[in-house]
């Protein structure tokens, strides 16, 4: 079942909140609200699933518009960053609650609640009360008791973010196992992108109550639309080079580096302040691209791969190398900036040229 | 031991003493026949300890003509504390409840409307509230002096559990929502059983409170449903004949009993309801 929003705004008081949301999730798709904390994923999600008033906009999901409709009545399940577990009932009290509220028949209850326990292997917790549960069991809890609801639509509300790192992984691949099994339409909330670029078939990033860019990972990550975008997806971080542009040339102090390669989406006006931005990736010792002279800074190593710093004129440099190659470099260093895979942004107006 | 330390233990045991020696007066003498009252001295030990005070006092003491005990007051005072702590205690934890976790328009305003109501000395409001109790024909009678307690006793009430459900995580409510379940449904069902801790707290506020009460008894209650303190009062206060101290002091002790019962009974959970911070999920 599809989502949609159009036209959203919600504030709380004076403060803004959500700013003018469209937001069309597909059926079946995997959405992911990414963006920092504080830029209003929560609101909108909580406004999808009707928890609170709306300011103005309407949501449809599966076709039908739902603005004033109860929680309940929408067609939804909920997981929360809190996990939100009735502390007095047994895990088996809390999965069949929203059942019994809604008074299905008692073999219907026993028959979904054994399929979302075996789904989650947490049949051996049924008798226990939350109190009892390590945070992952909770918080496979909190998503039985989204399954049994067998809605088409879930939205998770940063589920994982009080999990440990390696517990994290583990449920980031139960609840990719889940989707795929299931291939329920997901409206999911995080602030970390590595959730987001691993979950999602598409990401709305956020910014201060409004979506920045909503895309495929790939498509975010090789090609923000906006410098925000740029960024907050990608670590190590993408460079920031600020440039003028004149005549198909990036002038960077004295530095020239033509821009031939670039496909430009809007050419810009001679003269425009820009900011050039290559990712530690495209940054790269003997590879395509526009070579520049730059001064070894230090190296990071990171494991599979070490991050190498140059200094280029006053700005700094970081590329991606192999750390094979990085043990051998020290001193003047010329590195290629590989400009077909860069993203320039128009300083003023932040949006991608 | 420290010096400070000893200094700490004397002082205790001081205070100990202070509030000890009067209570055991009290059981002292209400154990004596009036004969050796007169005799012997308040600190002695009574030579022959029996309870015909506390039956005197119980079923046949004078509370002004009528000579039926301190009995009468104490089923009056019954009748008067369980509707008003049930009444009280249930709408605090439904104002609460709608307020912390529902936040009506308004809410905030209510709630310092509320702070007002609970710090005012109801000395102020006694006359406006008598008249307003006679007007509706509800002066000197049972549902009058019970309305009265819950009156009273709602703005305490209602913060204590507003307090509590506000401690509580938001997304326990939404949850509940995105289940199905309604007003109702979300307070029996999920707020109230966590709260036994804090209602035990409030349920002991209220019975010591509404039993040890005795300005609205006296002015509200109405001779018929006078409370126990009350009749005490008369009992203590009787000027006809010899001041009878054993029985005084026996029915002293019988109107304090149940508070202390109460105490003694629920003491874990009270501290134990006045420490609960936060419910671990
Ligand atoms: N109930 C509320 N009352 C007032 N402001 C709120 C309320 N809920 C959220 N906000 C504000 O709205 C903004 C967005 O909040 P939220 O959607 O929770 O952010 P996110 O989930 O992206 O971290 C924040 O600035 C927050 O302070
Ligand atoms: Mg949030």
């Amino acid at each position: 079942m599809s989502v949609n929003v159009q036209g959203l705004r919600k504030s709380y008081g004076a403060l803004d909140v959500l700013k003018d949301i469209n937001l069309d999730v597909r059926e079946g798709e995997f959405t992911v609200l990414l963006g920092p904390s504080g830029c209003g994923k929560s609101t909108l999600l909580s406004a999808i699933a009707g928890l609170d008033p709306i300011n103005a906009g309407r949501i449809d999901i599966a076709g039908i518009d739902v603005t004033d409709r109860d929680p309940a009545a929408r067609g939804i399940a909920m997981v929360f960053q809190s996990y939100a577990l009735y502390p007095t009932m047994t895990v088996r009290g809390n999965m069949t609650f929203g059942l019994r509220v809604k008074r299905l028949p008692k073999p219907e209850i026993e028959k979904r609640l054994t399929w979302a326990a075996d789904m989650l292997q947490i049949t051996d917790l049924l008798d226990r009360k939350p109190g009892q549960l390590s945070g992952g069991q909770r918080q496979r809890v909190a998503i039985g008791r989204a399954l049994v609801q067998q809605a088409r639509v879930f939205l998770f509300d940063e589920p994982l973010s009080n999990l440990d790192a390696k517990l994290r992984a583990e449920m980031r691949v139960e609840i990719k196992r889940l989707h795929r099994e299931l291939a329920p339409t997901v409206v999911y909330v995080t602030h970390d992108q590595i959730e987001a670029m691993t979950l999602a078939s598409r990401i709305a990033v956020m910014r201060g109550g409004r979506i920045e860019q909503y895309a495929t990972p790939d498509e975010l990550y090789e090609r923000p639309a906006t410098l925000f975008v740029a960024g907050f997806v990608g670590a190590p971080a993408m460079n920031f080079l600020p440039v003028i542009l004149r005549g198909g040339v990036a002038e960077l102090g004295a530095l020239r580096i033509p821009l031939d390669a670039y496909r430009f989406t809007s050419p810009p006006a001679d003269g425009t302040p820009a900011v050039l931005g290559v990712r530690p990736e495209h940054v790269t010792i003997g590879g395509p691209g526009v070579a520049v002279a730059t001064e070894t800074l230090f190296m990071e190593p990171m494991g599979a791969d070490t991050l190498g710093w140059f200094q280029l004129g006053a700005q700094r440099l970081s590329a991606r190398l192999a750390p094979q190659l990085a043990r051998g470099i020290d001193g003047a260093q010329t590195v290629a900036l590989d400009i077909a895979n860069a993203s320039i942004f128009d300083q003023a107006t932040e949006l991608r040229l | 031991m420290s010096v400070g330390r000893i200094g700490l233990y004397i002082f205790l045991a001081g205070a100990a003493l202070f509030f000890a020696i009067p209570l055991l007066i009290v059981v002292m003498t209400s154990l004596k026949p009036m004969d050796e009252i007169r005799a012997g001295s308040i600190f002695a030990w009574p030579m022959a300890p029996g309870f015909a005070a506390w039956v005197k006092a119980w079923s046949s003491a004078c509370t002004g003509l009528a000579c039926n005990g301190i009995q009468v007051g104490f089923w009056n005072s019954f009748q008067i504390l369980i509707p008003s702590v049930v009444l009280s205690v249930s709408a605090g934890a439904i104002n609460g409840y709608a307020l912390a976790q529902w936040k009506p328009p308004g809410a905030n305003m209510l709630l310092t409307a509320l702070m007002l109501g609970a710090f005012i000395p109801y000395q102020v409001i006694l006359y406006p509230m008598v008249k307003i109790m006679s007007n509706v024909g509800l002066y000197n009678s049972l549902p009058g002096i019970v309305a009265i307690h819950i009156i009273f006793g709602l703005p305490v009430m209602t913060l204590i559990f507003r307090n509590f459900y506000a401690g509580l995580p938001d997304e326990l409510l939404k949850a509940a929502r995105v289940d199905g379940a309604g007003f109702w449904r979300i307070f029996w069902e999920i707020m109230l059983p966590i709260s036994v801790n804090i209602l035990v707290v409030a349920v002991i506020l209220q019975v010591t409170g509404i039993w040890n009460d005795y300005l609205l008894g006296l002015i509200f209650a109405g001779r018929e449903y006078a409370p126990m303190t009350v009749q005490l009062n008369l009992i203590v206060n009787s000027q006809m004949g010899e001041q009878e101290h054993n029985v005084n002091m026996a029915a002293t002790l019988l109107t304090a009993l149940p508070p202390l019962l109460v105490y003694v009974a629920s003491g874990r959970y009270f501290v134990r309801g006045i420490t609960a911070g936060a419910v671990k999920g």
